[in-house]
């Protein structure tokens, strides 16, 4: 745990003694696209079977971050290491066994448009060589039913409103009970109830089966209900790592007005006047 | 001080974007090379793609096939006319559809139908995410999206040279026989005479170069797509573009070196 309110990237901690529970590694990860420096020698650990909220302004690159644990994005300098594997060794093809382990919610679900619900749902299962079609079906069924989808599996994606293709995207990633799940932002878009189902099946599949997850989202109440740990994403860094009670009790401006909402458009371009510094109360559960 | 740009650095320049974009197409070639050997076979998306590509093809490339046998066996006609020997007409039709106009105009109809298509749909689902949605769940897209197109053009396109030239020739007998009189056994005769099962090889061996640059081109340009549905439509037109040039320009060198294997016949 370090908050770590200083605007300068902390010295990447050497790997430690609780290195031996943590699953996933990010060392100096550096990645830019043209000129744009995204991340900046950024690092995190993910703890087997912890539920780790990333938050960050938008745009700051979380997606990027996430893409990068999964190997989808290869950094400029640092590692990713996954479960003692250096990801850098590994070729597209040798990275099959380490994303065969993952679950991946794209931020946009990333469906197959010429697949059916059902199929894409069923898509990880056939991957993962699944033979017999009745059990293809019958998990089919659970996972949608879990995202409260079950009558729309015959539909095709581009007929489905944003909210449903997001909830096929996490049908999708949770079918074939993978050991991590990835969630770039599971809520966003969806009504209250739905999201507290989906907040509530997150935190399910950790108590349930130990899965590890790493989820993004742009909702407070969201990260409350399913966070184990917090970690903010800003800069290119890691600028805030702790338990949600750290986060609430933190004193440092940039993370109150962050998870109040709270615009410093006022103080920044001198529109109006200087709002007064009155006291935040943070969320309280 | 800005450089000054001459022919010469012009010409430069596009020689470096033109080695490298062969690179990228080595690129591509060696992963599907890998996918030969390391990839998961995936032989139902394989017969997908041969009904699309070629059962769905047939209609274009056998009306291509035929019209041009009938154009050039009119055209001959009248030109040999003058001669009195358009009954050899059959002997000259078959040589070149076999070797050349078959080959070469089905490689191009297919280029516009199938690697416009190709280049797409690919292009689409790069630019929606679908292919890092492939790579996340641990599918390679080259073994899930370009070797099942890779296998069925190889099949399909000697297939549709064969059916052109079929095509190609029966139009070229109504042309002839039905139309301008010419007596069936004196264009069968020549048909005969000039034309070799070597000949439709020939024609069936281009077709089967043509459909991997075809795939090659039109796959590259469908994954390296970029910039949303601009893109796409960059895509795309540059995979027809590129493959019907590098389809024409091959198809010269093609027909050199084939020649040597199969000299054109002499007759009697
Ligand atoms: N493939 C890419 N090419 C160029 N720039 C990219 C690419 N992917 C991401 N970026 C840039 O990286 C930055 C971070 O993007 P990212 O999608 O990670 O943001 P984010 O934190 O997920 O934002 P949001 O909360 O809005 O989803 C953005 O400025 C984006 O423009
Ligand atoms: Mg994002």
């Amino acid at each position: 745990m370090k908050p770590s309110p200083s605007h300068s990237p902390s010295p990447a901690p050497a790997v430690s003694a609780s290195s031996g529970d943590s699953f996933i590694q990010l060392r100096g990860v550096e990645k830019a696209f043209g000129t744009q420096r995204v991340l900046r020698g950024l690092d995190l650990d993910i703890y087997r079977g912890e539920t780790l909220v990333l938050i960050g302004p938008s745009g700051e690159g979380k997606s990027v971050l996430l893409k990068h644990i999964i190997g989808l994005l290869r950094p400029d300098a640092g590692s990713v290491c996954f479960d003692g594997t250096l990801l850098e060794d590994l070729d597209e093809r040798q990275l099959r066994p380490v994303r065969r382990r993952i679950g991946y919610l794209f931020q946009n679900a990333a469906l197959f448009d010429s697949l059916s619900v059902a199929d894409n749902v069923a898509f990880p299962l056939r991957e993962a060589r699944v033979k017999n079609e009745d059990e293809i079906q019958q998990r089919v069924q659970e996972a949608l039913e879990i995202v409260e989808l079950g009558e729309h599996a015959a539909k095709m994606p581009i007929n489905l409103s944003g909210g449903m293709r997001k909830r096929v995207g996490i049908a999708r990633a949770i079918v074939d009970q993978p050991e991590i799940l990835l969630y770039d932002e599971p809520t966003a878009g969806l009504d209250p109830i739905v999201t507290d189902v989906i907040d509530h099946m997150i935190r399910r599949m950790k108590k349930r089966f130990g899965i590890t997850s790493v989820v993004i989202t742009h909702d407070m109440g969201s990260v409350f209900k399913v966070a184990d740990r917090i970690a903010m994403l800003m800069k290119g860094v890691i600028y805030f790592e702790g338990t949600p009670k750290e986060l609430r009790s933190s004193r440092d401006p940039l993370l109150r007005n962050f998870i109040t909402g709270r615009s410093e458009m006022t103080m920044r371009s001198g529109w109006g006047d200087r709002a007064p510094a009155h006291d935040n109360p943070i969320h309280p559960d | 001080m800005a450089m000054k740009r001459g022919p010469l650095q012009l010409l430069g320049r596009s020689f470096l974007d033109l080695v490298g974009y062969l690179g990228s197409l080595g690129m591509l070639l060696s992963e599907m090379l890998g996918a030969l050997f390391r990839g998961r076979p995936r032989v139902l998306l394989m017969f997908e793609q041969i009904v699309r590509i070629g059962y769905g093809s047939q209609t274009v490339v056998v009306v291509t096939g035929a019209f041009t046998g009938a154009v050039f066996t009119a055209q001959t006609y009248f030109k040999f006319k003058d001669f009195g020997i358009e009954s050899t007409i059959g002997g000259i039709v078959s040589v070149a559809l076999c070797r050349e106009l078959s080959p070469v105009l089905a490689g191009l109809m297919v280029t516009g139908r199938v690697g416009a298509a190709m280049a797409a749909e690919i292009g689409t689902m790069k630019v929606s995410e679908q292919i890092d949605a492939l790579r996340a769940m641990g599918v390679h897209p080259v073994d899930y999206l370009v070797m099942p197109r890779f296998i069925a053009m190889m099949v399909s396109m000697p297939l549709l040279i064969a059916e052109s030239i079929v095509f190609g020739l029966a139009a070229s007998w109504l042309v002839s026989v039905v139309g301008f009189g010419i007596p069936h056994a004196w264009f069968w005769g020549h048909v005969v005479e000039h034309t070799n099962l070597e000949d439709v090889a020939f024609g069936m061996i281009k077709g089967f170069f043509f459909g991997i640059i075809i795939v090659l081109i039109s796959c590259h340009q469908g994954l390296e797509t970029t910039d949303g549905a601009v893109g796409v439509g960059l895509g795309t037109t540059r995979a027809v573009v590129y493959a019907s040039l590098t389809l024409l320009i091959v198809n010269y060198f093609l027909t050199l070196l084939l020649t040597q294997f199969f000299p054109m016949g002499t007759g009697t």
